[in-house]
């Protein structure tokens, strides 16, 4: 096992080719009906979104609760790409991704002076606005929606259906991963941190605590902006302003808390069990609501760290200890 | 390693449950997606559950019982198309109900036209989801291209032509204005007299309807939700706008909260909709009396449509079941053409209701007969009267 | 002069802070900064480290480069490392991960790098992380490495601040009383460490400390600051002697006897 690890750190793709694998062959072995791909699809965006949203709560430590507009910035970048335009899914994911750091820039701003609470008011008024705005706009098809938006094609296959588009929603979830890992893992990911634990003291080591801030919420951005973008595409290709509002927003926060803020894989574990979850229990719609509230409570008062600061302090409570033990000896 | 047992062990649990939901080829599934965010709602979700209960326990259809899927949507695009698909794909039902909300609705038609499952809408009126051609869509309400027609006849024959516009930002009020304001100019060429869009969830119109006070108009439109069409509507008399300028409202005037909330402002607000409760045929009296004595509620037309529905699926259930086969998709669509085949079904609807083979707003858009009301009386003892009813021909207002 | 400080002065609204301290500080110096309470010892820490920006008409010169009004990134970017009073530990990182942050200015590659996650970062981050724990050993904490800082002790705690200052190979570190709150003996062990740091690394030392007995045998040369102003200077058995000194810490005159036993504490 240890070897293993250790080949993996070597090589940071194997790992990455060996999942892909794996999460190609998934659909195939288990699932029997449409709808867990496009539950699976769900997924994958969700958990962009969530990897992003650590990057800017978990390890920056800036509260923003407006990322569900820069979300859907890149919903409706795609969607009037495509309404506009006729752009497929290839276009429309780097503008999106693009155009959503831009946004990005503009939530970091407020972070430079404003902590905690104001800021959170802040980041919620921003992404408040964007709803709005694009409510109003008819440009944006304000409260119609943009409806049938395209679905990629490759090599004359279009992945129309919720089975096909599995396989466009599922590599750029590995890629955004990819990315989210190779960053926290990094020094940038300690500067993080850093500046989230004492943006004085990281001052003092050298870490340009501004350009680490703006760094953490156009990342972040960039990754709610393909979520965003492949959201958008996603069969029947809908979107609509009503998806982006703060219940969506709390969603996102409560799969990042539930899986461990902080966490390197705390957004991943807790997108896939609050999206599974959360439709194991859409026929008790009347408690889903209270169910979530009580599971955020909870989480937040017995598990801080959510299931991610959970394995993790168990395998370093085992670690420090066979190292005490066998110095004991 | 016991927590990590009992954490992958729970985790895969879930995921097997995920994987084994299998279907019950035996009995009729009939799947909703509906939004149940308020008492009103949860009360439309009982509805049918009883409906349903009742079908059951009287001998179900040809002796086949009848499965329930009740799903919300909270009136949210995603979770509309992700109900549809798991009905269509995961519970394998043989025909939705559903939805409430147009913006909804318009996603899921795509879902289940590729699935091929039957849809039939109770509420959505928005007449976009007709226009896209499917042919597994049906819909119970009358289309959005009836009302902003025979609101704005109803108006500008009644009342004049000079007519201000106060909307909120939401897609079927701002819809309901902007054709009516359209049909107006087409018909008369008159532009309204004042236009104006309020913000989201905005509360006090004063300044709005001082505006359009000034300008002296025949009538005033408030278009909005419930809470905003009440507060624009009361505001229009503290604001001084005389008697004599017709108020009207669109279809959400039907709804009990405003006549109880807006009391004497409610006073000579016309409508349209697609049932009165004042209608005085005795089906509707007994419609009327069975749901207020069960639910509490003075049932407006999201009841009345619901109903109808149950009562039109009932028996083209029946003649489709005659024809099943046990394959899904040859089951769905003897479902489809059964309900394809329901011509001049009268019910609680002020007019017949008849659909047609083709995928056409033509044939879809079943209920031609919108119906024009009034409240006589405000407050909680609220009185309307009906003012006329117009059948339009099929093709109207395309 | 590694450190030189020209009319440095603050004032926070009428209170002069700091007020025309000129300070020179030639390398390789261990040089103790002490003053009552309020004196403004901190104050010259937070200037000189860009924490505040001092008042129109100073000027600091650190490694022959104007650092007056520089950020504070800038200024620990140059060299110049320092720690806090209050410690500012990452309470929530491991303790390699505090350690590791330290050597932020050092890291070879750069920020595309990083997110593309090539190969050859993780080779850098693995020699980064050797020379790391090999400083944790060093200062007696490679077996908490995976810990999270907020589960060690204090006296860990003051160990683990100074290796994280260590940690970018400062050319000079300033130290807000290292040894507060620790028992004689954890004292004297921090000394050492200090000590032995300073040799290996070639380092010069600036440390506020109340604990006179640190002061008096480590530094070569004592500042005295008393409300914002430079009282004294010279070497430790001068300031012993400085009846400003005393007056100021003591508030009297003290014979040979009291004063012994004063300092000794």
């Amino acid at each position: 096992m240890d070897k293993f690890k250790e080949i993996i750190r070597q090589y940071p793709f194997l790992g990455f080719i060996i999942a892909f694998i794996i999460l190609m062959l998934i659909p195939s072995v288990f699932f029997t009906d449409l709808y867990q791909s496009h539950l699976a699809s769900l997924i994958c965006i969700n958990i962009i979104v969530a990897a992003g949203l650590n990057i800017v709560k978990g390890f920056c430590g800036q509260v923003t609760v407006g990322h569900v507009g820069i979300y859907a910035v890149g919903s409706y970048t795609a969607g009037c790409m495509f309404l506009y335009l006729g752009s497929s899914l290839w276009l429309t994911l780097p503008a999106a991704i693009l155009i959503a750091g831009l946004f990005g820039v503009a939530f970091a701003i407020p972070s430079f002076r404003l902590e905690g609470p104001y800021l959170a008011l802040a980041t919620l008024g921003g992404g408040e606005a964007i709803r709005l705005f694009i409510e109003n706009g008819d440009f944006f098809m304000s409260t119609y929606g943009i409806s049938n938006i395209s679905q990629p094609v490759i090599f004359g296959v279009p992945f129309d259906t919720p089975d096909k588009y599995y396989y466009i929603a599922m590599p750029v979830m590995l890629i955004a991963i990819y990315f989210s890992f190779s960053v926290l893992r990094s020094s940038v990911g300690r500067a993080f941190m850093a500046v989230r634990e004492d943006p004085i003291s990281a001052a003092a080591s050298g870490i340009n605590v501004k350009k680490h801030k703006m760094l953490a919420f156009v990342l972040s951005a960039m990754f709610a902006g393909g979520a965003g973008a492949v959201y958008a595409h996603l069969p029947p290709g809908y979107i609509h302003p009503n998806n982006y509002t703060v219940i969506e927003m709390v969603t996102f926060l409560a799969m990042v808390v539930f899986g461990g803020l902080g966490h390197i894989w705390g957004g991943i574990i807790g997108a896939i069990i609050i999206t599974i979850v959360y439709d194991l229990t859409r026929p008790l719609y009347e408690y889903q609501l209270f169910i979530f509230g009580l599971t955020i409570v909870f989480t937040i008062l017995f598990m801080p760290k959510g299931i991610g600061g959970f394995i993790d302090k168990y395998f370093i409570d085992r670690r420090f200890k066979t190292k005490t033990g066998a110095m004991s000896k | 390693m016991k927590k990590i047992n009992i954490i992958f062990s729970s985790l895969l649990l879930a995921a097997s449950l995920l994987v084994t939901s299998i279907a019950q080829a035996k009995d009729i599934k009939i799947g909703v997606s509906f939004r149940m965010l308020s008492d009103v709602g949860y009360k439309h979700g009982e509805l049918i559950q009883d409906t349903v209960a009742e079908w059951n326990s009287s001998g179900g259809i040809n002796g086949k019982k009848v499965d329930l899927i009740l799903y919300n949507d909270e009136c949210k695009s995603e979770k509309g198309v992700a109900n549809a698909t798991k009905l269509a794909y995961q519970d394998n039902v043989h025909v939705i109900i559903g939805s409430s909300c147009s913006s909804v609705t318009l996603p899921m038609v795509p879902v289940i036209t590729k699935a091929k499952v039957p849809q039939i809408i109770p509420h959505s009126t928005s007449s976009k989801i007709t226009l896209q051609g499917s042919e597994w869509i049906f819909r119970v309400p009358v289309s959005s291209r009836f009302y902003k027609i025979v609101q704005a006849k109803f108006t500008a024959e009644n009342a004049g032509t000079k007519i201000a516009h106060i909307y909120v930002p939401d897609q079927a009020s701002m819809d309901f204005s902007k054709s009516m304001i359209a049909y107006v100019k087409d018909e008369y060429g008159v532009d309204p007299v004042y236009e104006a869009q309020a913000g989201e969830k905005e509360t006090d119109f004063r300044s709005y309807l001082l505006k359009a006070k000034a300008t002296n108009p025949d009538a005033l439109v408030c278009s909005g939700l419930v809470d905003e069409t009440v507060r624009c509507l009361v505001q229009s008399y503290e604001v001084g706008i005389p008697k004599s300028v017709a108020r009207v409202a669109n279809s959400v005037a039907s709804k009990v909260e405003v006549p109880t909330n807006a009391g004497k402002a409610a006073v000579g607000v016309s409508y349209a909709a697609a049932f009165a409760a004042s209608d005085t045929r005795p089906i509707a009296k007994k419609f009327v009396k069975h749901i207020k004595s069960r639910y509490g509620v003075v049932p407006g037309h999201d009841f009345s449509q619901m109903e109808d529905l149950l009562t039109m699926l009932k028996p083209a259930l029946e003649k489709a079941e005659k024809r099943f086969s046990g394959d899904l998709a040859s089951d769905r669509k003897a479902v489809r053409d059964s309900i394809a085949g329901i011509t001049n079904f009268t019910g609680l609807a002020s007019g017949p209701i008849s659909f047609c083979a083709a995928g056409t707003p033509e044939c879809r858009d079943g209920n031609r007969t919108p119906v024009m009301i009034e409240y006589t009386k405000g407050g909680k003892n609220w009185k309307t009267k009906v003012a006329g009813t117009v059948t339009f021909n099929a093709s109207a207002g395309l | 002069m590694l450190l030189k400080t020209n009319k440095l002065m603050k004032a926070f609204g009428g209170l002069k802070a700091i007020n025309k301290v000129d300070f020179e500080l030639p390398a390789n110096e261990i040089r103790g900064i002490i003053g009552p309470n309020g004196s403004g010892k901190s104050t010259f820490f937070n200037l000189v480290s860009g924490v505040y920006e001092p008042d129109p008409g100073s000027y600091i010169e650190f490694d022959g480069k104007d650092i007056t009004n520089e950020p504070p990134h800038k200024v620990g970017e140059l060299g110049l490392a320092r720690t806090f009073q209050l410690l500012r530990l990452y309470q929530d990182m491991s303790v390699i991960n505090n350690v590791m942050s330290g050597y932020h200015t050092l890291v070879p590659y750069n920020f595309i790098d990083a997110v593309t996650g090539r190969k050859k970062i993780w080779d850098q981050e693995k020699v980064i992380k050797e020379e790391m724990m090999e400083l944790l050993s060093f200062v007696g904490l490679a077996d908490y490495a995976e810990l999270n800082a907020s589960e060690l002790s204090g006296g860990q705690r003051r160990l683990l601040v100074l290796a994280r200052a260590i940690a970018g190979k400062p050319k000079l570190l300033m130290l807000d009383e290292p040894a507060a709150g620790l028992s004689p003996v954890n004292v004297d062990n921090l000394m050492k460490i200090l000590m032995r740091l300073k040799e290996k690394y070639g380092l010069t030392l600036i440390i506020i400390e109340h604990i006179l007995k640190v002061v008096m045998d480590t530094c070569s040369k004592v500042t005295v600051l008393d409300h914002g102003e430079k009282i004294a200077e010279g070497a430790p058995s001068q300031i012993k002697d400085d009846n400003a000194v005393i007056e100021a810490y003591l508030g009297k005159k003290m014979d040979d006897e009291e004063m012994r036993k004063a300092l000794a504490v």
